[in-house]
């Protein structure tokens, strides 16, 4: 089953590669996502229901956690191949890439498809080559504006992130040694779960270490600040297809590698070490986000700005711990993924109508866009944590659990940030939204398929903040039960 | 663990050596200067793990030193060679620090890794060795990257941090499974051939490589 999950999106690079007109790409590229979205979703069932998979030598592997980064991936990479076939074929009409450079796209949004998907299955030492895979095979999704900013987000983007990922292998590979003095040399490849099994031997000083140069490394990746810099760059002047992928997949799997070694480190030296660090960095993330969002004038960058929020959210309730922070932490992951990709599809429908991506010029998106519009006011909402959506929920979770852990000062801290950040972020949100369209906009929305895509997400969007369905939190207690170790 | 004895004197040596190639790369204003001192570092870290194959008698890693071989000392020096001579870039390197700064600086943090590396408890004389150089490569490919203005020496420094941690790995495990270290070398040859796609794409839309003119996404 990992292998077909791995296999399609390839294939369906693979036939990109080879397509002669623009419907072929188009059909081939959804085939393809909905295709993964089957398997995936069958994948995250079977995992679910009858425990942990491992194929090829157990280099292969998926456990509750992976299951859960993979239906995020499938689902969110389903929705974007959408929102794709409206977004770029608009593109190609208007002259802005031409047959040649869509099918580059193509190519690469799967293999970064792909790469996500690898993150997931990977076990232990081969994670660190699918999330440097993320960071390659999404570079050219970047590029593909020929603008100078875009060229110098890239270049920032490929010299920040191999650098961070270059650290995080020194991580792993000083993790690989601790274990190694337990295991003996002929452990070859080692698993997630012989390496907790035996982690309480693990050398406390070593994993120490390891773990910070993996925290820097994959924090670097995650947006964390103070090695964020390339984030807003690179996830603003991306196509908002890109963009919706950097900020609702790509992001999470570096979150998802941190967590995977702060079980480990963990299990090794105790978790107040990791926790507080990660602690540190989640809080440091709200505090410097807060005045860049409230002072932003292009509105991709503040959606970016935005991410670099919720990941040290995300942080924050990992940090925090125990089970309800650490089912906070995941649902607000889902929530954050699904939220953020409809606002990047909304910022897409509105750069292609007002022809600018600052915030100043935009101006009466409900009237002259009726269904972009409702729905950007309804995503920055949910965005920025109001009621009654899934954020406002998580966040809560989060927070509850960071008052009941004794850390009451930062959660203080931190509901102060969330609700200055409300205000700032729904400032902008609103100056766009209402008002009158300035003159020479004339009513039309953009194409079905982008206002489909940003539907099927809206509807989980609004759904997890008053209902979530029992067999989606018994998956998530599942994985809560994997990272919660030291009890 | 077991300690090597095949090459046990000769290990020091190469390691040593392969220090010495990171500091005629801090040291040159030369740019082909600089992407020799690379080829002939990967050379060393081949040979080393030859040896360590050699001496530990597992095969799988005389693949690992081929592949460095292949890859780290001949394909990537010659793309570097092949996007400057295409680019036309100038021979010279322009520093944000100089030579002479950038030498001091290179041997502070020689001090500092050896210092870092006594830490970390690790049982034999050598893998200590090899590990305070693996650091030191590390902190030292940092240095380069944000030192240097043209963007391939961004790529070198890169390329330098990468190289210390494979020394790290091959002198510290014996090397990780082949699986892995193959999707190492997949990675970084995929890495500097996007870069290598990058720099044409800013040689061609600002029509110079200095990465100072990139300067412009802030806030």
């Amino acid at each position: 089953m990992i292998k077909y999950l791995l296999l399609i999106p390839v294939l369906t690079a693979l036939f990109c590669v080879i397509a002669r007109t623009e419907k072929q790409i188009q059909t081939i590229g959804l085939v393809g996502s909905t295709a993964t979205l089957i398997v995936g979703l069958t994948l995250v069932i079977d995992v679910f229901k009858h425990g942990t998979i491992t194929t090829w030598e157990s280099m292969l592997f998926a456990d509750a956690f992976s299951a859960y980064l993979i239906l995020i991936t499938s689902l969110i990479g389903f929705a974007i191949s959408m929102y794709l076939i409206g977004y770029m074929g608009r593109e190609l009409k208007d002259g802005a890439i031409d047959l040649k450079r869509l099918r580059i796209y193509y190519v690469f949004y799967h293999l970064c498809i792909f790469s996500t998907l690898l993150v997931g299955v990977a076990n232990d030492l081969g994670l660190w080559i699918a999330i440097e895979m993320t960071t390659l095979f999404s570079a050219p999704l970047i590029a593909i504006n020929t603008k100078k900013s875009s060229i110098e987000a890239t270049w920032k983007y490929l010299i920040i992130c191999s650098v961070g990922i270059t650290l995080a292998l020194f991580g792993t590979i000083l993790t690989y040694y601790a274990a190694v003095q337990v295991l003996g040399e002929g452990a070859g490849a080692l698993s997630w779960v012989s390496l907790i099994a035996v982690a309480d031997q693990f050398d406390p000083t070593l994993m120490k270490i390891a773990f910070v140069f993996i925290l820097v490394g994959y924090g670097t990746k995650a947006g964390f600040v103070p090695m964020h810099t390339w984030l807003p760059d690179a996830h603003s002047e991306a196509q908002s297809p890109g963009s919706a992928l950097l900020s609702g997949v790509v992001i999470n799997c570096a979150v998802y590698g941190i967590i995977r070694f702060h079980i480990i480190t963990s299990a090794a030296v105790g978790k107040e070490f990791s926790s507080s660090l990660l602690i540190m960095f989640g809080l440091m993330s709200l505090v410097i986000a807060t005045p860049f969002i409230i002072m932003q004038r292009d509105h991709k960058r503040l959606l970016a700005y935005s991410s670099v929020e919720h990941m040290g959210i995300v942080a924050l309730g990992f940090g925090f711990g125990g089970v309800l922070g650490i089912f906070g932490a995941l649902l607000h992951m889902f929530n954050h993924s699904v939220t953020k990709s409809v606002l990047f599809f909304a910022a897409g429908n509105i750069r292609q109508k007002y022809g600018t991506t600052k915030i100043d010029p935009v101006s009466g998106i409900v009237k002259s866009m009726p269904y972009t519009g409702p729905m950007l006011v309804l995503g920055g909402l949910a965005i920025t944590g109001s009621p009654p959506f899934g954020i406002f929920l998580s966040e809560l979770t989060i927070l509850a659990a960071g008052f009941m852990q004794g850390y009451i000062i930062i959660s203080t801290l931190v509901l102060l940030l969330i609700m200055i950040i409300f205000a700032g972020f729904f400032n902008h949100i609103n100056r766009m939204a209402l008002s009158t369209p300035p003159e020479g906009i004339t009513v039309g929305d953009a194409s079905k398929w982008s206002l489909g895509a940003m539907m099927i997400l809206v509807v989980f969007v609004v759904m997890l903040g008053v209902y979530i369905p029992p067999q989606f939190s018994d998956m998530i207690m599942q994985v809560v039960n994997i990272v919660n170790v030291v009890r | 663990m077991s300690e090597i004895d095949f090459g046990s004197g000769l290990m020091p040596a190469l390691i040593a050596l392969i220090l010495v190639s990171t500091f005629m790369l801090l040291g040159s204003k030369r740019l082909y200067t600089c992407v020799r001192a690379f080829g002939f570092q990967s050379f060393l870290l081949a040979v080393v793990a030859a040896v360590v194959a050699y001496s530990t008698g597992r095969s799988e890693i005389y693949v690992v030193s081929f592949l460095t071989l292949i890859i780290k000392a001949a394909i990537i020096p010659y793309v570097f060679i092949k996007i400057s001579r295409d680019i036309g870039v100038k021979r010279e390197i322009e520093l944000y620090v100089n030579i002479s700064p950038s030498l001091l600086i290179g041997g502070l943090l020689v001090v500092i890794s050896y210092y870092l590396a006594q830490a970390i408890n690790i049982n034999t004389q050598l893998s200590n060795y090899a590990l305070s150089v693996s650091m030191s490569l590390l902190f030292i490919g940092l240095f380069i990257m944000i030192s240097r203005k043209k963007a391939m020496t961004q790529m070198l420094g890169i390329l330098i941090m990468e190289n210390g941690i494979f020394l790290g790995a091959i002198s510290l495990t014996y090397g990780m499974p082949l699986i892995v270290e193959l999707g190492i070398f997949f990675d970084a040859l995929v890495a500097v051939l996007i870069m290598g796609i990058m720099v044409f794409r800013i040689n061609k839309t600002f029509e110079t490589v200095d990465t100072d003119v990139l300067h412009t996404l802030i806030g």
